[in-house]
């Protein structure tokens, strides 16, 4: 209808200028064209005039001139790559400048988003996997994936339960962001793998160091963003199918995802999303391990309904797995951890099965999320609202069956942004909003202790704001947050319920820089803080760990974590053949929450180890670096090496369970062969980890035996994309611990009973598909 | 595939009833679950019928162990006596009787006996070990002899799953230790 009405408006209007063309007059006037969204200049792009049947070109400004016409109003056609096509008239008066608003064009618009969300993030050290590592690497867990990233290290129970360690930190020093949602679900302990199913991401970006500023506390060490690909913009259909296969515990998994949007109402789209894994006992050279299997189903649906300057999207995920836990991993008393670490087989000798039995766990994990964005004048607006419920069961070994969980841990958070995307004002681009989060921790009667009920709520204000100086940006960000909790804690001989209430309060701040100096060598320089309130755990744990035969005393006087990053990074190519990437990084943490060994208590079982939560001075220094040399278009070389030293600065000593150095070389050979088989790769990857010999002076006290020592692994792969018509297939076959290698990690739990996982094949297949 | 549909459908459904039940109740109280807090011995042979105790109030996995009540095994030297053994938690109003549950699954558990010294002034040997449903032992009741007079210590554990029940200490007969209970013995 609209379009009716402007052609009609067009024929008028072009009737009008037919007759004003025929004086010349010499009036220069500077026609600017701006994008409407965002203002930025529409560049390049071609306005052509019909009263001079002339184009002329758009320059870096977005401007033109205009000299051979006299006022009136003309009809001009503006056409560019990215944006709508345009028919306007402008109306020249004197020598008037004249603006033209342009929109970009709508399936141009999740490029927009992308380059949104890259003017959003911090100014950081930071990487990602992209799409095709992650289809590279699926099946995988999400911290199995994340390993490829330079830096992150895991902290794992076996090998099926794994999370994510950034220089050095993990657990509560993370903080992972699932579609855009900080993820609460109960990262306690080492056992407690993150629930998000990484079949929904698209991309998954891992920013190193302090990032409180941005997204809040607990990101210490780093954040990960977990991001789903944008909605589709052109209307149809489209998906992917993803099935993998795993020799190691007979693993099978696969995916699907279906995407529709609406040729009647292309704003509106749809998608929804599931996947499946089941393993079984996983195998370490000679042995089955006994009651490892997993079972995993998750979905997703998304609805979107995305107009140039406004929209709305919701999205639900449910996450559900039951992971088996080795049976000889949950010991009796101090000595049957020893007889388990110093026996030269597993204790617990098992063959292959998919059945899970005691001790196991079931956790599920929904997600709906709620966002609402519009622009203004002020900018864009972006409300966010996120609802999390994680229900965890803990299946004990017990005497007699009796079909119930030992621990039933209820988790509930409510999170909600709000955040502007302000316009350019005085140079400086920006962010400034509010989040408020609240939650509601608790377990049901009858469960063994672990974690008090408790309540909490939390609520901050930010601003972040941005200058480009030329070549060189500078970044600022101010926070404050207020944290509190309610705790409702049973303790003595009757487990009477006392309430405790604690307070916190933060500000933390930001600083970045960050220079393209020409197209070989840019670097960026961050100072950054962060903090997190001590954990309820930490407070009030009082309770024996299964794994580690020790019991955990929670210190009610602990203070809020500090930490102070400062990193640089330096990404500099040598010619067309050699890049270059080094990052640097130092971390100090005020209050870092440790364990110490205490007196040892008696138990019906014998006396036990206990541990109290204490605090110090942490100081975290480290290094990565990536060198890739290309040997020519077709075989690349990367050398990629990571380092931590981190100390004790009130002990002066090291601090305990921080991931060894290590190295890794990767040698690829990748082509296209042909119309038929494309994107043809085979690579070689050797990693090699240190012994970790930088432990404190009491380890012995502590934990038994020392780290483990060093080792090699060689992987490999290959894969082709065939093309089946039009319809492209992906293929690619993986090992991993090719020479079925014995070793242990000292950032593996189960170090003291087993071996690592032997020998792993992968089939993976890829099958992405549309039809408009 | 069913039990996981169904599965979902219940967290979804539990999910959906979170919006409308979500009232606030009173805060849980955890319970240890097959908590153990005592093994009682009793002893007999002729005239004489005694028992010693071994009590962990708090059983374990608490922030303390509560009120410890061991007793010293006083015997006679040179002495067999008759030996069954009672495992309790007195955390419980009226206390539970475990001993019922583990003769119950005889075949999962063993009871393991060691002195020191050994042999010798203070020391006591083990003999006569009841046995299982399948004939392995068992050793809920037993024989202890006495040796000459003097001083020492027993150590009675409770081993759930052992993977070898002829295995005579915890780290032979493996599985995880339930109970450990360390008695000092007097022999006079």
């Amino acid at each position: 209808m609209i379009r009716i009405l402007i052609s009609v408006l067009f024929l008028g209007l072009l009737a009008t200028i037919n007759s004003t063309a025929q004086h010349r007059c010499v009036n220069p006037t500077r026609i600017t064209l701006v994008e409407t969204h965002d203002f930025s200049p529409v560049y390049p792009a071609v306005v052509y005039v019909e009263a001079l049947n002339k184009a002329f070109e758009t320059d870096e400004s977005g401007s033109m001139v205009l000299d051979s016409l006299c006022d009136g109003s003309y009809i001009i056609r503006i056409q560019g790559t990215g944006y709508e096509e345009k028919q306007t008239t402008i109306s020249l008066k004197g020598r008037k400048p004249v603006k033209v608003k342009v929109d970009y064009e709508l399936h141009a618009l999740h490029e927009v988003t992308v380059k949104e969300e890259q003017k959003n993030s911090l100014i950081q050290s930071k990487d990602n996997l992209g799409k095709n590592a992650l289809d590279d690497n699926q099946g995988k867990t999400l911290a199995g994936m994340l390993e490829n990233i330079n830096g992150v290290t895991t902290l794992s129970n076996g090998a099926t339960i794994a999370k994510p360690v950034i220089h050095g930190l993990h657990s509560n020093r993370i903080l992972m962001l699932n579609h855009g949602i900080r993820q609460e679900d109960q990262q306690w302990g080492a056992e407690h793998a993150p629930n998000i199913d990484p079949y929904t991401a698209d991309n998954i970006t891992v920013l190193k160091g302090a990032a409180g500023v941005r997204y809040g506390t607990d990101a210490i060490g780093g954040v990960v963003l977990v991001e789903p690909k944008p909605m589709p913009a052109q209307t149809g259909w489209g998906g992917e199918l993803n099935l993998a296969g795993f020799s190691n515990n007979r693993m099978g998994v696969g995916s699907f995802m279906l995407e529709h949007a609406f040729k009647k109402n292309p704003a509106l789209s749809l998608r929804v999303q599931g996947s499946l894994k089941k393993g079984g006992n996983y195998r370490i050279p000679g042995h089955w391990v006994a009651n490892t299997g997993l079972q995993e189903s998750n979905y997703s649906a998304t609805a979107a309904y995305q107009k140039l300057h406004y929209g709305t999207e919701i999205f639900y995920s449910n996450f559900n797995t039951s992971l088996g836990i080795y049976k000889g991993s949950h010991t009796g008393n101090q000595n049957d951890l020893l007889n388990a670490i110093n026996s030269p087989v597993p204790l617990v000798q098992s063959d292959f099965s998919y059945d899970l039995e005691r001790p196991k766990q079931h956790i599920v994990h929904h997600l709906l999320k709620a966002k609402i964005y519009a622009d203004s004048r002020w900018g864009r607006w972006d409300i966010i609202y996120g609802y999390q419920h994680n229900f965890r069961q803990e299946y004990d070994v017990i005497r007699q069956e009796n079909g119930k969980a030992q621990l039933n841990l209820t988790l509930q958070t409510h999170t909600l942004n709000i955040n502007l995307d302000h316009k350019k004002l005085f140079g400086l681009s920006g962010q400034t909003g509010i989040d408020v989060i609240s939650q509601d921790n608790r377990f049901q009667n009858g469960d063994r202790v672990f974690i008090p009920t408790y309540q909490s709520r939390g609520i901050a204000g930010y601003l972040v704001e941005r200058y480009h100086l030329k070549n060189l940006m500078l970044e600022a960000g101010l926070r404050y947050d207020y944290k509190g909790y309610g705790v409702y804690n049973p303790q003595g001989n009757n487990q009477q319920i006392v309430y405790y209430e604690f307070n916190y309060g933060n500000a933390s701040g930001t600083l970045g820089l960050k220079q393209q100096v020409n197209a070989h060598w840019d670097w960026n320089l961050t100072l950054a803080n962060a903090w997190r309130a001590p954990q309820a755990n930490e407070l009030f744990s009082a309770g024996l760990h299964h794994g580690a035969a020790r019991i955990e005393l929670g210190n009610k006087d602990l203070q809020p974590e500090n930490a102070y990053s400062v990193s640089f990074d330096n990404r500099y190519a040598v010619g067309d053949k050699l890049y270059t990437s080094v990052s640097l990084y130092s971390q100090l943490i005020n209050n870092y929450i440790y364990l110490i060994p205490g007196e040892d208590l008696l138990t019906i079982r014998g006396y036990f180890k206990t541990f109290h939560f204490r605090q110090t001075n942490a100081w975290l220094n480290g290094a990565d670096l990536t060198v890739r040399y290309d040997w020519n278009n077709y075989l690349t070389s990367t050398v990629k090496a990571s380092v931590l030293r981190a100390r004790d600065r009130k002990a002066n000593d090291w601090l305990i369970l921080m991931p060894a150095d290590r190295v890794s070389f990767n040698t690829r050979f990748s082509k296209n062969l042909s119309e038929k088989w494309k994107n043809m790769f085979a690579e070689v990857t050797g990693r090699y980890v240190f012994r970790q010999t930088r432990i404190p002076g009491n380890f012995d006290e502590i934990d038994y035996p020392r780290p483990p020592r060093d080792y090699f692994l060689l992987d490999a792969a290959l894969g082709i994309q065939q093309m089946v018509g039009k319809q492209p297939v992906n293929i690619s076959l993986a090992a991993t611990n090719l020479f079925n290698i014995r070793y242990r990690d000292y950032l593996d739990v189960f170090r003291y009973f087993l071996d690592q996982p032997g020998t792993n094949m992968a089939l993976r297949i890829a099958i992405p598909f549309e039809f408009h | 595939m069913k039990p996981l549909i169904f599965s979902h459908a219940l967290s979804v459904a539990a999910f959906s009833l979170l919006f409308t039940a979500c009232k606030k109740n009173d805060p849980p109280i955890p319970v240890e679950e097959e908590l153990i807090t005592t093994l009682k011995l009793d002893v007999t042979a002729t005239g004489f019928s005694k028992s010693f105790i071994y009590k962990v109030e708090n059983g374990f996995g608490g922030s303390d162990s509560g009120t410890v009540v061991i007793d010293t095994i006083a015997l006679t030297p040179n002495t067999t006596y008759n030996v069954a053994v009672q495992v309790l938690n007195e955390k419980e109003n009226p206390v539970e009787d475990i001993t019922a549950e583990i003769l119950e699954e005889n075949e999962e558990h063993l009871f393991l006996y060691n002195a020191n010294p050994a042999t010798g002034a203070g020391a006591i040997t083990f003999s006569n070990g009841s046995k299982d449903d399948k004939g392995a032992p068992f050793n809920q009741t037993i024989n202890f002899t006495t040796g000459a007079a003097g001083s020492g210590s027993l150590t009675v554990y409770l081993m759930h799953l052992p993977s070898d029940k002829s295995g005579t200490t915890p780290a032979a007969a493996g599985g995880s230790t339930d109970l450990e209970a360390v008695f000092p013995v007097k022999l006079q």
